[in-house]
């Protein structure tokens, strides 16, 4: 099964969220749940990045690279990097996998590589 | 609404307490009423992020009440984040303020240092986004240090400078008796000497372990009283005269541009605007250096500096004590410490100090005007304060 991670856009006035929010922040709109999904694009730029060294328990790695990727389209959304020498600016190209692991959970997520 | 004036203050010394929760927000609100000779309190607040989840307690002003011997008055418990001291300082206000209360106790509490660097790693990284942020592995360290990256290509700011807020701030606590860090530090041991890495190694690059503020248990507390009652209290007059509140996006990223802090920047100006004051008559800032690039940049939001010449002003040390703008010279959280919950009450209860001119070797010279700024997760729930002294 091909996982993908959705965009939320307004069905009132077209804006689209990540993440979700109950109320569009654009037009204000009161009607609940009044947005349609949209699978992200996989291709952008990476914004920003840092390589973690003080991981949370469940990560049972020395160090964790994570970035933000402005994607086509202009969404920008946090994901790990599986990359070795990450640069700003560079093109990256996502992937959902995994990125977290608990006891009885898996969660997916992005996971950006070198385009 | 009626003026609102400090009249007393108490605090913990910070680092490891061996003593329950519910003491170590109590003990320095013994401390506050006994500064102020009053103890006929109508309400208390108590600041707490992490009870329930580090310190398996809920409910913990109904603890504290007791335990101080104030019941029946009123007592509740505030979260929100590392800005729930200042939040709280928040409710005291309106409480007295609104005529509704004359005396009361804003009190704040954390016991961090029971869970180990991971769990309590966790435990503050639970305030990212649940979906955008937290199941990535982004730490509030991450945070801070994808910030930094930003911070460094667009202004100039380098390593350097960096380790020049840790020096400053962790040499300037060894002049406060109740700071967790009792240990002075150089650039050279930290960022030029050989051992530099070893002593001082990347938790999130490029941040690096005396970027970070310290896991501290702590307590800090404020006496919010009316201006009848602050008449018949003999200590200096210092009042709350602003507080000011901005939020701003849960996802970080999700910002117009990720290099700005909104949040403080409304905050500080809501806040000085209600004190009738602007940021050039400040003397006085405690700013929220959990990380030391927070206060290269909270320097320029609350409007003490143009954007993007923090770091110039630092290195001109306009920021340290003597200097221009005195900034964190209780140490900050960097060299204080950060009981999450009590730290805004903590920087509300230095400047207090330093309103009243008692703070030692510390003393800001001349101090009438002081503003604080506590930073709930990254920036998305900020709060300023602004103290003057009243002759």
């Amino acid at each position: 099964m091909q996982r993908q991670i959705y965009a939320y856009r307004c069905r009132e006035c077209g804006t689209l969220h990540y993440p979700f929010r109950m109320r569009c922040k654009e037009c204000g709109n009161l009607e609940v749940f009044e947005f349609d999904a949209e699978p992200l694009p996989n291709k952008g730029t990476l914004v920003t990045f840092t390589h973690v060294h003080n991981l949370p328990a469940e990560y049972e790695v020395a160090r964790l690279s994570i970035g933000a990727v402005e994607l086509d389209g202009g969404v920008r959304v946090m994901g790990q990097l599986d990359i070795d020498e990450p640069k700003m600016g560079m093109p990256v190209r996502g992937s959902v996998e995994v990125v977290r692991r608990e006891a009885y959970e898996r969660y997916w997520g992005f996971v950006f590589r070198a385009a | 609404m009626r003026d609102v004036y400090v009249a007393g203050i108490g605090i913990t010394s910070f680092g490891r307490l061996e003593y329950p929760l519910a003491e170590i927000a109590a003990y320095p609100a013994m401390m506050a009423m006994k500064d102020a000779g009053l103890t006929a309190v109508e309400q208390l607040y108590v600041a707490n992020m992490g009870g329930g989840r580090l310190s398996h307690q809920t409910g913990l002003a109904s603890a504290v009440v007791d335990t101080l011997s104030l019941t029946p008055a009123g007592a509740e418990t505030i979260e929100n984040g590392p800005a729930s001291g200042a939040s709280a300082i928040k409710q005291g206000y309106l409480a007295v303020a609104s005529g509704m209360h004359d005396v009361v106790l804003v009190t704040g509490a954390e016991r961090m240092r029971e869970v180990n660097n991971l769990d309590a790693t966790d435990f503050i990284a639970t305030l990212t986004h649940p979906l955008a942020e937290y199941i990535y592995g982004v730490t509030l360290p991450a945070h801070a240090a994808m910030f930094t990256r930003l911070y460094m290509d667009k202004y100039g700011v380098t390593e350097r400078h960096l380790a020049m807020v840790a020096v400053k701030n962790q040499n300037q606590a060894l002049a406060n008796e109740f700071a967790h860090l009792q240990q002075p530090i150089t650039i050279e041991g930290i960022l030029d000497s050989p051992e530099a890495m070893t002593n001082n190694p990347y938790v999130a690059e490029p941040l690096r372990f005396f970027d970070c503020c310290p896991v501290s248990d702590g307590g800090a507390c404020v006496l919010l009283v009316s201006e009848e009652v602050a008449a018949s209290v003999d200590r200096p007059r210092v009042r709350l005269a602003g507080v000011g509140q901005a939020t701003d996006t849960h996802a970080v990223i999700e910002r117009d541009d990720p290099t700005e802090l909104t949040a403080v920047r409304l905050a500080a100006e809501k806040s000085l605007a209600m004190a009738g004051r602007d940021a050039s008559t400040v003397d006085v800032a405690e700013l929220h250096d959990a990380f030391t690039i927070l206060e290269i940049a909270q320097s320029e939001e609350v409007g003490f500096f143009a954007k993007g010449e923090g770091h110039l002003a630092l290195e001109k040390g306009e920021t340290g004590l003597g200097g221009s703008m005195p900034i964190n010279v209780s140490g900050g959280l960097k060299g204080k410490g950060h009981p999450v919950g009590a730290t805004g009450i903590a920087q509300a209860h230095e400047i207090v100090t330093q309103l009243r001119h008692e703070a030692g070797d510390r003393q800001v010279e001349q101090a009438t005007t002081g503003l604080t700024c506590n930073f709930g997760g990254f920036g998305n729930n900020v709060l300023c304060l602004t103290f003057t002294r009243e002759s």
